[in-house]
């Protein structure tokens, strides 16, 4: 009982007097690489897979291993510079590139993110459809779901529930095996890099890189690893924890697009988004696999929809420099929960109000977010340089040469979606 | 006439309870009904703007020299920093390629748009920090800045310039959003001083440049008359090297009082992040009981190096205290007594109590022994207050006899303890009576709060920081 003032029986920091165990100690740091990294297999990105399995087979699946790298460079690198500084990625570009730059990069951010908070939403509504619920049901309800966990819950609850619910990923997992894919055309296709040929093909490749590595994502990982007051000791365990994550979140995404390779592109079947690919799963797959399916994509909307107006007021209230944690109340903590509601809100209105079409909104997201993603993979490799930020931990030339490369990449894959879509 | 417009929150540490939002910026809003009223208001802000100068602004503007010829632009501005309005001493002049400084002698004037010179003498050389100095732009706008007054960290969206009896000083830092999106704007419009939720620069510490020796000496005097409560929550608030820098200008008794105050994670991440003699010094100032739960959230390896970095005694008592069940009185308990014989005098008593006052702790009474060490009596502050100096405390002594409970008692058993005796605390004493520490009933509440504290279930959280 008097555990509460001179510790916890169950402390949460996992630290307890004695031997700290490797386990142990790797719980007390594991949640922003896994939650960041599977967050990015939200609806947007399994339609982006289905779409990838569907029409183009195995042939393409080595761009989901390449953005899993992108993705594991990345995120180490936030997790790092939210570690080593202490503060968000919005704060820090404030502080190092400028107050227009600041401005122009989370004015651009929160766009964004309202913006996928819809599509997650949207994801929440089509989902349930498949098990017959309406969407004036299931959306405001989810909407209420993630609000009041993060309004309730405080930093640990929310990060217990949501490593609760990013486990719905296992879904994907099974549906792909109840598919019966062909491994060996499967491992040939991660392995050997077929290069894309049509304007089609380039655009999923694109796509299926942007919607691995998110914006959001990226600003996320780096508060959420200030808001868990990670020391940068703890700099090794969180790596693993990130590397995990992406593996993880590419591990999906493979799955995904096996399960659709062995059912609909087999058949020839076209289709336009994950339920309509969990639809078509059904007479193919089973009713289980085309349940899973679903299953899966509800509870990735739900983690998404938790972390994105999360993400949004993190860097809203560290750009302005106002209190961002999620132990502060909402009376100390006025524009982070306001923002919260706003982003909330806004998603929830997008989708339910009828009249509003939200393809074009959701395209006009997507290409924002792959607009946006450029400048900030370029900040970052800044701010990882700065040895007056970063000090002992700042990145060595090569190590800074490998992130420019990577960025050079994504570069020429902006450069030709851009050019292609204009064409 | 621009020292109090632009002082809004210029209240007593500590009694200006507003969260960060209830600042002029708000209000202002709320009476945008009644337009005289706002217009006029417009207009003061105006007269305000004119005064002031936007540092923000100036960068990349002009320098001219008295025939108005350009000779180069502005790349920053740098203060001495000391209490009160700091003192421009000169400007950093991007010539070319080069950055030349300009001394304060020879600036004719500021404006928004241009700074005129009175001579075209350039120090060519590099420029090179000096102690105590601040580069306005490069340190402190969009940096983390600690608001001592209303106790909370910002970051500054502009800080403004102003002419004070001949020479340039800064006088206030914006902290307002509006401010921080006009200067996104392009050309002039983002160059004027917008004055909407402006702080006194007499009320807020900035921070010099991590890693390098320059360093802040002088923490404001301010920050060491806040509550602890709130100096910890600004620790908390801090990115990591400015919290760092923070706690190197305070006192250890400074901090340690804050560290208490603290969330044990955010504790925990402060004593593993800095270097080991620092981290020692600081838990040597807190309390023996807080010190030691604080070292019990510590790996091992990392609690005895800090252990063995402590000077004598320190490190043995509390190495003593981590011994005992931390779920137990052992646990809880403080071991800072004050211990002496019947024969004692009063005067040897209150001399030892003024002694360890100006410690760190706070003992509350003379804790009597016999030659063995057995506990005879607790004599209380109060039971000495009209004492005769010269009287032996075993005159002191005798009923009510003092309660205490076994090491080992649980949390419930304590309470009890305390709830039947009506005592404001409690002594820990081993099987031959040999008092072993105290128990406050402020640690007591600090438990029972945390156990009701909870949010959910799983979550056990003390309450002692948030």
């Amino acid at each position: 009982m008097i555990a509460a003032t001179t510790g916890r029986p169950e402390r949460t920091s996992g630290r307890r007097p004695g031997r700290r165990t490797f386990a142990m100690a790797l719980a007390a740091v594991v949640g922003p690489g896994l939650i960041a990294g599977l967050s990015d297999d939200d609806p947007a990105g399994i339609t982006t897979y289905s779409v990838l399995g569907s029409q183009y087979g195995y042939r393409l699946l080595w761009v989901l291993g390449v953005s899993t790298l992108a993705l594991i460079l990345f995120q180490d690198l936030g997790a790092r510079i939210g570690v080593v500084t202490g503060q968000g990625l919005a704060g820090l570009i404030r502080q190092r590139y400028g107050a227009r730059a600041g401005v122009l990069s989370i004015t651009a951010l929160v766009l964004a993110n309202v913006g996928t908070t819809t599509a997650e939403f949207a994801g929440i509504a089509a989902g349930c459809q498949i098990f017959h619920v309406s969407p004036y049901v299931s959306v405001p309800l989810a909407a209420a779901l993630v609000s009041g966990l993060v309004l309730r819950g405080g930093f640990r609850g929310v990060e217990r529930v949501l490593l609760t619910l990013s486990a719905v990923f296992i879904a994907y997992i099974a549906a792909g095996v109840l598919a019966h894919p062909d491994w060996g055309a499967a491992a040939h296709g991660l392995v050997v890099p077929s290069m894309p040929r049509s304007r089609d093909e380039i655009l999923i490749c694109t796509a299926t890189l942007g919607t691995t590595l998110a914006p959001w994502g990226l600003a996320f990982i780096q508060s959420y690893a200030v808001d868990k007051r990670l020391t940068p000791r703890e700099l090794g365990l969180l790596r693993i924890d990130v590397v995990v994550g992406a593996v993880l979140t590419g591990v999906i995404g493979l799955f995904v697009v096996v399960a659709c390779a062995a059912t609909l592109h087999v058949r020839g079947v076209k289709i336009n988004d994950a339920s309509d690919a969990a639809d078509a799963l059904a007479p193919l797959a089973g009713h289980l696999a085309a349940e899973l399916f679903a299953a899966g994509l509800i509870g990735a909307a739900l983690l998404a929809a938790s972390i994105l107006p999360l993400s949004t007021a993190y860097a809203v209230s560290d750009i302005a420099g106002r209190p961002a944690a999620l132990d502060d109340s909402p009376r100390e903590a006025r524009l982070f929960y306001g923002t919260f509601a706003f982003v909330t809100v806004t998603g929830v209105s997008l989708v339910l109000l009828p009249g509003v079409s939200l393809v074009p909104l959701l395209v006009g997201t997507q290409v924002l977010n792959a607009v946006l993603l450029l400048p900030l993979l370029i900040y970052m490799s800044g701010i990882a340089r700065d040895r007056r930020l970063m000090g002992q931990y700042a990145a060595r030339p090569a190590v800074a040469a490998v992130y420019l490369v990577v960025v050079g990449l994504i570069a020429i894959c902006i450069a030709a979606l851009g050019v292609l879509s204009l064409r | 006439m621009q020292t109090p417009t632009l002082t809004p929150r210029n209240t007593l540490p500590g009694t200006d309870p507003n969260p960060p939002t209830t600042t002029p910026a708000t209000s202002r809003c709320s009476r945008r009904p009644h337009y005289s009223g706002a217009s006029s208001r417009m207009l003061v802000r105006r007269e305000v703007a004119d005064a002031l100068v936007s540092v923000a602004g100036l960068v990349r503007r002009p320098v001219r020299d008295q025939e108005g010829n350009e000779v180069g632009r502005v790349a920053d501005v740098v203060v001495r920093w000391d209490a009160g309005y700091s003192p421009v001493t000169g400007l950093i002049v991007r010539v070319g390629a080069r950055r030349a400084w300009v001394h304060a002698h020879d600036l004719a004037a500021i404006d928004h748009d241009e700074v005129r010179l009175l001579s075209t003498r350039f120090d060519l050389r590099d420029v090179i920090r000096r102690d105590g100095e601040l580069q306005l732009v490069a340190d402190v706008i969009d940096h983390q800045l600690v608001d001592v007054h209303g106790v909370r960290v910002v970051r500054a969206s502009d800080l403004y310039l102003t002419q004070l009896a001949g020479s340039w000083r800064v006088v206030g830092v914006d902290v307002s959003i509006v401010s921080l999106l006009r200067r996104a704007l392009p050309g002039a419009r983002g160059r004027r001083p917008s004055p909407g939720q402006v702080l006194d620069w007499s009320g807020v510490q900035p921070f010099g440049v991590p890693g390098q020796p320059v360093r802040l000496q002088r923490p404001h005097e301010a920050l060491r008359r806040l509550r602890p409560a709130d100096l910890a929550d600004l620790l908390e608030d801090l990115g990591r090297t400015e919290r760092r820098e923070l706690l190197d200008v305070l006192e250890p008794e400074t901090a340690a009082d804050a560290l208490e105050e603290m969330d044990p994670q955010d504790l925990d991440d402060l004593l593993r992040d800095a270097p080991v003699e620092k981290a020692a010094a600081l838990v040597a100032s807190m309390e023996p009981d807080e010190a030691a739960e604080a070292l019990r959230e510590l790996p091992e390896e990392e609690r005895d190096a800090l252990l063995a970095a402590m000077s004598g005694g320190q490190g043995e008592t509390l190495r003593a205290l981590l011994a005992y069940d931390e779920e137990t009185a052992g646990g809880v308990m403080t071991a800072g007594l004050v211990r002496m014989s019947p024969l004692s005098t009063v005067a040897d008593a209150v001399g030892a109590l003024r002694s360890r006052r100006a410690g760190a702790e706070e003992p509350t009474g003379i804790v009597v022994v016999d030659d063995d060490g057995r506990l005879v009596d607790d004599v209380s502050v109060f039971e000495l207050l009209g004492a005769d100096p010269l009287a032996r405390l075993e005159s002191l002594t005798g009923p009510p006899w003092p309660v205490t409970v076994s090491p080992d008692a649980e949390l419930a058993e304590i309470v009890d303890r305390i709830v039947d005796n009506r005592r404001s605390s409690l002594l820990v004493v081993d099987a031959e009576q040999r008092p072993l520490g105290r128990i406050l009933a402020d640690d007591v509440i600090d438990a029972l709060i945390a156990d009701g504290d909870r949010r959910w279930p799983w979550q056990r959280r003390t309450g002692a920081g948030s």
